[in-house]
């Protein structure tokens, strides 16, 4: 993998953007970071496309109604969308079986 | 809430969002779950995923452009050396990654401002900054800084002096400017680490200026 950023996923726009301040990243807790990685680094290698990836990411902020991450809001926020999306990417492409997988 | 966060981070609505503890705690099992899934399968490795982390956290932003003014602003031999050679000052800190093209760092001044653009498409110090905002590779901005730079500059929300003189900068596939802002008063005290956190990218292209609080 290049040290480089992909402009697909740094660039996305509209409702998928990533939540960024003066242009870096912003995480809110450690587990933001890992889904992040989770999802770029699979792409990266091939597991998915990023439209299909930033498909189901936007379907979930959108189907919540809102970009909460933007409003003082206690529902859920930016990164939430991001491993909803990521889980039923990873469902489909068979990477694990269902969300069942997981304790949640 | 706006004078807890003075000498902290602006308020920004997205920063104030915080869960609870169990939401967040019940976040994190989740997604340690998942990883751990997907590593013991083998699909990542645990290296890759923090250096992806450590990519996008880092290159991303402006953060290599704000030490590079961060150490312009307490090192006066280095500044020199940055404006008289900047692709070769920047180097110095370890900041590469530009293909051929070279780096003029401009000075603002009490009675200079200068400006980034790139009227042509998009060339952009992005070893320094990161990638460019959207605004930057639009049309209207590419067109209208060259035109009317002031009135652009006070869209952004800075209004100059009549007695300052504006510098834009076209860059090219072949030159990528950097703005060297003024160092806010007030800053005696901070420490190179301090003084970086301030310098925001958009002070960097020009259309803002560093204030004592990030």
């Amino acid at each position: 993998m290049d040290r480089i950023v992909k402009a697909e996923v740094a660039d996305m726009e509209g409702v998928g953007a990533l939540p960024r301040r003066s242009g870096e990243l912003i995480f809110h807790d450690q587990w933001e970071r890992r889904a992040f990685a989770l999802g770029v680094a699979l792409h990266e290698q091939g597991e998915f496309s990023w439209d299909d990836f930033r498909k189901y990411l936007i379907a979930s902020i959108s189907a919540s109604g809102d970009i909460s991450e933007m409003l003082d809001s206690s529902g859920p926020g930016y990164y939430e969308h991001w491993l909803a999306a990521l889980e039923k990417m990873l469902i489909e492409k068979g990477l694990i079986t269902s969300s069942k997988d997981l304790v949640l | 809430m706006a004078d807890k966060h003075q000498h902290d981070v602006p308020p920004n609505p997205y920063l104030e969002k915080r869960r609870t503890a169990t939401e967040a705690k019940a976040l994190e099992e989740r997604v340690r779950q998942l990883e751990n899934l997907l590593t013991e399968k083998g699909v990542v490795s645990k290296k890759t995923l923090d250096r992806v982390v450590s990519i996008y956290e880092n290159d991303l932003g402006p953060l290599n452009g704000a030490k590079v003014v961060a150490r312009a602003w307490i090192d006066a031999a280095y500044r020199q050396r940055l404006l008289a050679d900047a692709t070769k000052a920047i180097k110095e800190l370890g900041f590469g990654g530009l293909q051929g093209e070279h780096m003029v760092v401009v000075e603002n001044t009490a009675t200079v401002h200068n400006i980034v653009a790139c009227t042509l498409c998009s060339c952009y110090p992005w070893p320094v900054l990161g990638l460019p905002p959207t605004w930057y590779k639009n049309p209207p901005y590419r067109s209208r800084i060259a035109i009317d730079p002031r009135g652009v500059l006070i869209e952004f929300g800075l209004e100059l002096d009549d007695s300052i003189e504006v510098r834009v900068w076209d860059s090219s596939a072949e030159i990528r400017y950097l703005v060297l802002p003024e160092r806010p008063q007030g800053t005696e005290e901070f420490s190179e680490e301090e003084l970086a956190a301030l310098v925001t990218r958009d002070s960097m292209i020009g259309v803002a200026r560093v204030n004592s609080f990030s």
